[in-house]
């Protein structure tokens, strides 16, 4: 049986695990990544120190609960 | 207006007319193009320049050309016997006393001005005496085994010709 | 195995006589026919646009052959990671604003320095200042100034290393500690400054450069790039260098600029920067805040370990980005950590930018993650020498994903420090005190950010009829003796002496890619391919060999002292002479040529191995001035075989100096984004006085890897030096830092902070 994927909301990246992916959108540094997150309501800067300052994951967390809801699924 | 600067480099004596505000090394490098003397730094700092004149060590940036005149100088070029290097040379080849050899001129001619002086100087006189030499490669302490092996294979070298 | 004739005996350096005599020629010390002398306009803002550059009183300066802005130069932007085109983020010039104090702005050639420094006066450049940022967590929020358009907040580069379970592990440690790290900048201030001379040759329109460079074809792409010109018509040709450290590997302005200024007047340039051009505007080592979490058994094991680290990238990217991941996976060395979980950022700041210094990313990595293993020690009542070998790697581990050992030697190491540390400081007095450190290090990357298609080393070995040997490699000796150790492996390969050996070293144009000397990959990489090339020529002459004598093929021959013999029956063979002179008539007269590559295969993400080592420092801190003596040092190395042991030594002692600077006095302080101490009279390096002896222990391994086993010296023993004096200061005074720097003011103030407690 085939798992889910999903797809990332602004490139072609496709993983089965939201974390990953949250993980994949914050290492991009370009505009589309960044303008998506806005229209999220989420900081790139506020997700990025999270990640980077804080120990634990908050900042991949915090992305991932919304990719879950926003992130395409791919057959 | 250019004044005129008569010395002796490496035994050669030399007649030029230079700028009162040229360094001595710039005489050296540019005029005379004996370029194994370096320049590491703008401030007296380094000891990349160091030559001899007159049998002391001095910094070769840090004086004007001018205040060499009627005076030796001795440069690293000046140090080989034709073909044959000179013991302190050798031993800097011998306890790999240097890397990528920017520091070396320097180094070596302050070892020979301090060795002149003092023929079996401790290891504390050696480093007191090679202190402002700057080097970024070797850690020092191989330019210093290198100068005491030189001390002994000038002592070495002193005896062989008294015994002649 | 039989004894080596050449490898592992103590050789003297090839290029000895030329640097003991000042014949050595130095980029420094050039000069060609007709050559011009270019000097740079640097902007005095740390981010500012530019509206108008007026040269034209500049040009009317006689003397002045040539003035050049932005938009004079081809437009290529050039950098490291290639791969990634967006991080080729240099300019020649800057065209539409400047990023930090120092960024070039227009370049000036003349008949002499002195007349170019005039005419830079006589540029006449309008500036709107922009608001600028200086520290990372400033250049990361919204509001921040954009140093450059493409980069939203301000980041470069992010890293994320994950393998195991760390919060599971965390959950389960019994003892889990965070410690937060500052660690500060240092200069590498080589004794030669950047320098280069170009000459473009108006009839075939190709261009030459001699540059202090530590890469000859990293120098060659980034000109292409720059200039918009076929690489393969540029020639790069490295004369003697004064010494790199790791900022010799990006092209840097003096290249590029000298080269335009050749093609615009048709004459030779020269380019070369003053000290304090050196200290402001050349690459540095990269600061950054670091924080770790580490999570043991009772009994020291380590579960798990989890790191975060944003680093202070400054205008550009240079090598920083891979600093941010060599951080990342130095915090894992010299340790078995089932879990780790890494995430790094590198932001762009209006300073100079920061980028490889020798044991780059390790340097910082390790004090951070050192210090916090004392500091568990402590905590859990084990002896620091235990917890270390308790958790040391050993041949086979398998970080998975990212690397794995072959050869291994760090027991052997530790147990040979505390062997002597145990044995000769017996007598501490007051205020004295002792610190252990345990290090890797890589020996060159497996990385191919530069995007090359060629080989990572190539070399190339011509036997002439007369049993000489041409051998030309493009490896970088910079100082680390490189050239020494291409010689030495060749000789050994093809069983003569070093004196029979000419090397043909660092040029584009007559030898195959080397990616340069950085990582420490000199030996492992072009000592691989020196020795597949004399492995080739070795071949047809052991084919010739064999049918003059016309034994059965089963039976091996040998090669050494000048013969080839059968292995077996050493007294039946021919003098090496006799053979070449018979190949060469064999094969129609062409002499015999032998090449050799060497490229890294299914090694993991980072190196194809990895040296080890441990280290002991002993200090006495005056607690009336804070000042630190660094009274003795012994340190043992997993080196491999090493290949020339007087030039290992060398590697070791050198490394030391730089990691005693980095810890105890190489401070580089900036007011926004201006460096406040630009010499070396207020830049302050360890001098001979100051310098410790050092005891240094060989444990030797066998890499399968490395070229007759041999792994790096050159960068390892940086790293753990500064944490060994830091470890050191607690032993004797019970005092702790969260950085380095550690100059007499700071562990004033620590010893007063804790006597107040």
């Amino acid at each position: 049986m085939a798992n889910t994927n999903y797809r990332c909301p602004c490139c072609r990246k496709i993983s089965s695990n939201h974390h990953d992916l949250a993980r994949h959108f914050l290492g991009q540094t370009d505009k589309k990544h960044k303008d998506w997150l806005k229209t999220q309501r989420l900081s790139y800067a506020q997700l990025i120190t999270w990640q980077v300052t804080e120990f634990g994951n908050k900042g991949y967390d915090t992305l991932a609960e919304v990719l879950e809801k926003e992130a395409p699924k791919v057959e | 207006m250019k004044k005129e600067l008569k010395f002796v480099v490496n035994g050669e004596s030399h007649d030029l007319w230079i700028e009162p505000k040229t360094l001595l090394v710039q005489v050296l490098r540019d005029e005379l193009g004996l370029k194994g003397t370096k320049r590491a730094c703008d401030s007296g700092a380094c000891c990349s320049c160091a030559v001899i004149l007159d049998g002391k060590v001095v910094k070769s940036c840090s004086m004007l050309a001018l205040q060499a005149n009627g005076k030796e100088v001795l440069t690293i070029e000046g140090l080989a016997n034709g073909a044959n290097l000179h013991p302190i040379q050798q031993a800097f080849i011998d306890n790999w006393a240097f890397q990528c050899g920017f520091c070396t001129s320097g180094q070596i001619m302050a070892a020979k001005a301090l060795l002149d002086e003092n023929a079996n100087p401790t290891r504390e006189e050696i480093q007191m005496a090679m202190d402002g030499h700057l080097c970024r490669c070797t850690g020092y302490n191989m330019i210093t085994e290198a100068i005491q092996d030189a001390a002994k294979r000038l002592q070495e070298q002193k005896l062989q010709e008294a015994a002649q | 195995m039989s004894e080596y004739s050449v490898i592992g005996k103590p050789t003297t350096n090839v290029d000895g006589a030329a640097k003991v005599t000042g014949e050595a020629v130095y980029t420094f010390d050039m000069t060609l026919p007709n050559m011009l002398y270019g000097r740079l306009l640097r902007s005095p803002h740390p981010h500012a646009r530019i509206i108008s550059i007026d040269t034209s009183e500049a040009e009317k300066l006689p003397g002045v052959k040539a003035v050049i802005t932005g938009k004079d130069t081809p437009g290529g932007k050039y950098g490291l990671w290639r791969r990634f085109r967006e991080l080729t983020d240099q300019e020649v010039l800057a065209t539409t604003k400047v990023r930090f104090i120092g960024d070039p702005v227009a370049a000036v050639a003349a008949i002499s320095e002195e007349i170019s420094e005039k005419a830079l006066d006589l540029i006449n450049v309008e500036y709107e200042p922009l608001p600028a940022v200086f520290e990372p967590m400033e250049a990361i929020k919204d509001d921040a100034p954009v140093i450059h358009e493409d980069f939203p907040n301000n980041i470069n580069n992010t890293r994320h290393i994950e393998w195991g379970n760390v919060d599971d592990a965390f959950k389960k440690a019994d003892y889990v500690r965070e410690d937060r790290f500052n660690l500060l900048s240092q200069h590498p201030a080589p004794m030669e400054v950047h320098s280069s001379v170009a000459s473009y040759d108006k009839g075939s329109g190709r261009l030459t450069v001699w540059s202090s460079t530590q890469s000859p074809y990293f120098l060659q792409l980034g000109l292409a790039d720059a200039l918009k010109m076929r690489e393969g018509n540029i020639r790069v040709i490295k004369p003697h260098v004064g010494g790199g450290f790791g900022n010799k590997n990006s092209t840097m302005p003096d290249s590029v600029n000298a080269a335009v200024l050749s093609m615009k007047t048709g004459r030779p340039v020269k380019i070369v920067f003053n000290r304090e051009e050196e200290f402001t505007t050349t690459e540095h080592r990269t600061a950054m805040h670091l924080a770790i979490k580490i999570g043991l058994k009772k009994d020291g094991t380590i579960m798990a370990k989890e790191a975060k680290i944003i680093t202070d990238g400054g205008a550009y990217t240079g090598l920083g980005a891979t600093t941010l991941y060599l951080a990342g996976t130095y915090l894992t060395f010299p340790y078995k950590t089932p879990n780790y979980r890494y995430d790094g950022v590198r932001t762009y700041t209006n300073k100079m930018w920061a980028s490889s210094v020798r044991s780059f990313g390790a340097t910082p990595a390790v004090y951070a993650s050192e210090t916090q293993m004392d500091r568990a020690a402590h905590d859990l009542g084990i002896d620091p020498i235990e917890i270390r070998r308790k958790n040391a790697m050993t041949s086979g581990y398998e970080a998975p994903g990212q690397y794995k050992l072959e050869s291994c030697g760090l027991l052997q190491c530790i147990d040979k420090v505390e062997e002597r540390v145990k044995e000769k400081w017996t007598d501490l007095s007051k205020d004295e005190g002792v610190g252990i450190t345990a290090f890797a290090y890589m020996c060159g990357g497996i990385f191919n950010w530069i995007d090359t298609p060629y080989a990572f080393s190539g070399a190339m070995v011509k036997i002439n009829v007369d049993g000489t040997v041409d051998l030309f490699t493009q490896a970088a000796d910079i100082g680390q003796g490189t050239n020494t150790v291409s010689v030495m492996i060749c000789a050994e390969e093809l069983g003569i002496g070093i004196e029979d050996i000419r090397l043909h070293p660092a040029d584009t144009a007559t030898t195959l890619t080397d990616l340069g000397a950085w990582a420490s990959r000199e030996t492992m990489m072009n000592g691989n391919a020196v020795k597949a090339a004399a492995g080739e020529a070795k071949k047809i002459l052991i084919e010739v060999a064999r049918i003059k004598l016309g034994e059965n093929i089963v039976y091996d021959l040998e090669v050494k002292d000048k013969r080839i013999y059968l292995a077996l029956r050493p007294e039946r063979g021919f003098s090496y002479y006799d053979i070449v002179k018979d190949a060469i008539k064999r094969n129609d007269g062409e002499p015999i040529i032998g090449i050799g590559h060497y490229t890294p295969h299914g090694k993991g993400m980072v190196s194809p191995a990895f040296a080890f080592g441990s280290m002991g420092v002993r200090v006495k801190v005056d607690r009336e001035t804070g000042q630190v003596e660094v009274k003795d040092i012994i340190t043992a190395h997993d080196c491999g075989q090493i290949i020339n042991p007087l030039g290992a030594r060398g590697q070791v002692e050198g490394s030391i100096q730089l990691g005693l600077g980095w810890g105890l006095c190489e401070d580089l302080p900036t007011d926004n984004g201006m460096i406040l101490n630009p010499s070396f009279v207020d830049y302050k390096l360890f001098r001979t006085r100051d310098m410790p002896q050092i005891e240094l222990y060989d444990v030797p391994t066998y890499d399968p890897e490395g070229p007759y086993g041999a792994k790096e010296s050159a960068e390892g023993t940086v790293a753990p030096t500064s944490p060994a004096v830091a470890n050191a200061i607690y032993n004797a005074v019970g005092v702790e830092f969260d950085g380095n720097v550690l100059k007499p003011e700071k562990v004033l103030k620590a010893l007063k902070e804790k006597e107040a407690q």
